[in-house]
């Protein structure tokens, strides 16, 4: 009796020790280092390179009390992170970018954020391209979570000495008149492969986006319902077409056999924003002004673009929309277009002559300044679904099979819409 | 167990009072803070240094445990903040219609068979080769070794290079033996290419591991019984299955415990492995996912916290009913020795 009362006694006795030594261990974390004269550090989370670095000392200078804290990271990790935070509750930085393959995901929390509309961000809609406007507003259209900072645009790069090769025309503009839709595009795809026995372009899904993004209606209408016999359908048919003609390399993006394709002319032709440009001359810079770039068949498109937002924990959210709106001002939107080439979304700038006259000597000296806009402009508003990323990845993979021969052409439609309905309800 | 505890620690009292003990009378004994000391050494010690193990694994284990099976049978979706309350069990059964996961428990089951089995027994003739006299005995021991302490994410990332369609070695080795050509081998196309490659992954990384474990175990074993054995006329084969692989059997059985639990598992390799690797399907028909992979997408991509947490406790006991299984089939394959 005695004995096992003393065991526990030890016991419980060895467990506060414990206890104390792991809180001793834990004890000064997370805190705040603001002191009382003022003094506020703002987070701002992102990934890659979204130019911040002399905007950062430029905005300090002007702003003595503030200071702010770059923190970029790996483009999910950063998604994934702002998420684990909105759960948790609390650890979010003060201003997160989302890109917006993770915009439908985080717009369907807008609780979890501050309604920018509440800070008179609406004075801002008009200036922007309406569909990157629309993309972080609210299903309810009331909760305006983020602002509009680059946009990919779309456009076509080609390798010109293949299409010469394949007794193609060279020059932009007459490859651009060469494929004013998707079914001349075909057309001159089985050209191409016709005198070369190799494939025109890189995958099946990368043809199968832009068709869907021109598209009235995507995968969802504005009630959230799956729509797939309209806008998908077109843009699956398409795609079908073009890998039943031998046309796709079936490589997946940002892969290694996909590098390495830029060099080895795995395929002539590809989907192509204007973040993609650095991609590829960093991946095959010995290819170096055998690139150009032509429109994109069927008028205007996007891949790509970011929104700055400000999550509700931040614990200094009027300092945060500050520096938020300074940021997408027109001179600060240039200065990042100069530096890191991010093409900004609001169309009063692409007349800048910053931007209207730059040109990319590793494209032949492709005037982007003037391409990457209108494609961007040519685009119309598209509803995107709560489910919309998932959806998207099933319909890819049924491409991806069919491409792998381990799917029939004619059963894939069927596929699409059965994966399609599965990532709809999952 | 106290009561030998307490016997030295009784004894050490009395000697540390006759020490202090100033010829004052024995039986009038006021501890000195010398004796507390002593006393709170050798009986509360041991508890204060275990005490951080068992808070940690109460923290970061029994809690995230507990509040999982508490999450399982709640609806919690990250998408839908308005739907929450209670579940009941409707997790669970909706796990028992759902072909993703069935689908996953079978490339699971697979890739672990294609990867335990080979893995073990590989291990096993490393370590008795190892346990020979060799030249370099030292460097070899530390070369099997190496891809263990080689960071899963950087070796699977060149793995999954090597297992690329068109300018992969793998397919390069295969076409000098006349295999592919033309048609190079799409590992990801297919469950049994892909499950290959994995286990691939897998076997690489961990036989060298479990080929120490027997090692040290093999080193164990007296001399004299192989040289018995020898005298008798059993070759080398059958020395390790008859006396070898019984008298090290705790450790295989530990091996397969593990390797069971790893299995099971299994999320880096296959989710690097694949080239949406994003997305979490693992293969554009989920040819390689894992259960551990489609708990993540379940949880993250689907953003279902509550059916991802019915999963986690599923995968939970199945590990456990398997690697029970495992135990059984071992004590009986190697030797019946059952304790």
């Amino acid at each position: 009796m005695k004995r096992s009362w003393t065991r526990w006694a030890r016991a419980v006795t060895a467990g506060t020790v414990g206890l104390a030594l792991v809180a001793a261990c834990s004890g000064k974390s997370g805190q705040d280092s603001d002191a009382a004269d003022g003094q506020v550090t703002l987070k701002i989370n992102f990934w890659g390179d979204f130019g911040l670095q002399d905007l950062k000392t430029k905005y300090e200078a002007a702003n003595p009390n503030v200071k702010i804290q770059l923190n970029s990271g790996e483009y999910n990790a950063q998604h994934e992170d702002l998420q684990k935070k909105l759960v948790a509750g609390s650890g979010a930085a003060d201003i997160a970018a989302i890109d917006e393959g993770f915009m439908v995901q985080f717009r369907s929390q807008s609780d979890k954020f501050v309604n920018l509309l509440d800070k008179g961000a609406g004075s801002y809609e008009s200036k922007y391209l309406p569909w990157k406007w629309k993309q972080s507003l609210s299903a309810d259209g009331k909760t305006q979570i983020g602002l509009g900072t680059d946009t990919g645009g779309l456009a076509m790069c080609y390798r010109t000495d293949l299409f010469k090769a394949a007794g193609l025309p060279t020059e932009r503009d007459q490859v651009s008149a060469l494929w004013p839709t998707w079914d001349r595009f075909i057309e001159v795809g089985l050209q191409y492969t016709g005198k070369t026995n190799k494939k025109f372009i890189d995958a099946g899904s990368n043809l199968f986006n832009p068709i869907l993004g021109q598209q009235p209606v995507g995968f969802y209408n504005e009630q959230d319902q799956l729509q797939m016999e309209q806008g998908p359908k077109v843009a699956f048919d398409y795609t079908i077409k073009a890998i039943q003609a031998g046309l796709s390399a079936n490589l997946a993006s940002f892969q290694a056999d996909w590098d390495k394709g830029f060099t080895s002319g795995s395929f002539a032709v590809l989907a192509c924003p204007a973040w993609m440009l650095g991609h590829i001359k960093d991946t095959a810079p010995g290819t170096q002004g055998k690139w150009d770039i032509a429109a994109v068949p069927g008028g205007g498109g996007n891949w790509g673009g970011s929104f700055l937002t400000i999550p509700k924990q931040s614990k200094h959210v009027d300092e945060a929309y500050k520096l938020l709106e300074w940021l997408v001002q027109p001179e600060q939107q240039i200065e990042v277009f100069k530096k890191v080439g991010n093409l900004p979304s609001q169309p009063a700038l692409y007349s800048d002559p910053a931007i209207a006259d730059f040109t990319n000597p590793f494209f032949s000296n492709a005037p982007v300044g003037q391409i990457f806009p209108k494609m961007a402009q040519g685009l119309t508003p598209q509803y995107l679904g709560k489910k919309n990323g998932p959806t998207r990845v099933a319909v890819e993979n049924v491409l991806t099979r069919v491409q792998n021969k381990t799917l029939k052409p004619e059963a894939a439609w069927a596929e699409a819409v059965k994966e399609a309905e599965k990532a709809s309800t999952s | 167990m106290s009561t030998t505890r307490a016997a030295p620690a009784s004894s050490g009292r009395r000697a540390a009072t006759g020490r202090h003990g100033h010829g004052t009378d024995p039986d009038h004994r006021r501890p000195s803070w010398r004796d507390r000391l002593y006393r709170f050494d050798m009986r509360y010690m041991p508890y204060v240094l275990i005490a951080p193990f068992f808070l940690i694994f109460l923290v970061f284990g029994l809690f995230p445990l507990v509040f999982n099976g508490v999450v399982a049978l709640r609806n919690y979706r990250l998408d839908d903040p308005t739907l929450t309350g209670w579940a009941g069990l409707a997790n669970f059964r909706q796990l028992f219609g759902d072909e993703d996961f069935w689908n996953a428990l079978y490339n699971t089951f697979g890739i672990f068979l294609l990867s335990s089995v080979p893995q073990l027994l590989l291990a096993l003739i490393v370590a008795s080769l190892l346990n020979r006299r060799l030249r370099a005995q030292t460097w070899w021991r530390v070369g099997v070794l190496l891809p263990y302490v080689t960071p899963i994410v950087a070796s699977t990332m060149v793995f999954s290079v090597f297992f690329s369609r068109d300018f992969g070695m793998a397919n390069w080795v295969l076409g000098l033996f006349g295999i592919g050509g033309d048609e190079p081998i799409n590992w990801r196309a297919d469950k049994l290419h892909a499950w290959i490659a994995i286990a691939t992954m897998v076997n690489w990384k961990w036989i060298g591991y479990n080929a120490l474990l027997y090692l040290a175990a093999m080193q164990s074993i007296p001399r004299d019984v192989y040289e018995a054995a020898a005298v008798d006329g059993a070759g080398p084969w059958r020395q390790l299955w008859r006396i070898t692989v019984p008298m090290i059997q705790p450790v295989i059985v530990f091996t397969v415990i593990l390797s069971t639990i790893g299995g099971f598992q299994l999320f880096i390799e296959p989710m690097l492995f694949d080239l949406n690797s994003q997305a979490a399907t693992g293969g554009p028909n989920g040819e390689w996912q894992t259960i551990a992979q489609l708990i993540y997408k379940v949880g993250w991509k689907d953003l279902n916290l509550g059916y991802a947490a019915a999963m986690s406790w599923a995968l939970f006991l199945i590990i456990l009913v398997v690697a029970g299984i495992n135990t059984l089939l071992t004590n009986r394959l190697s030797g019946g020795r059952s304790r």
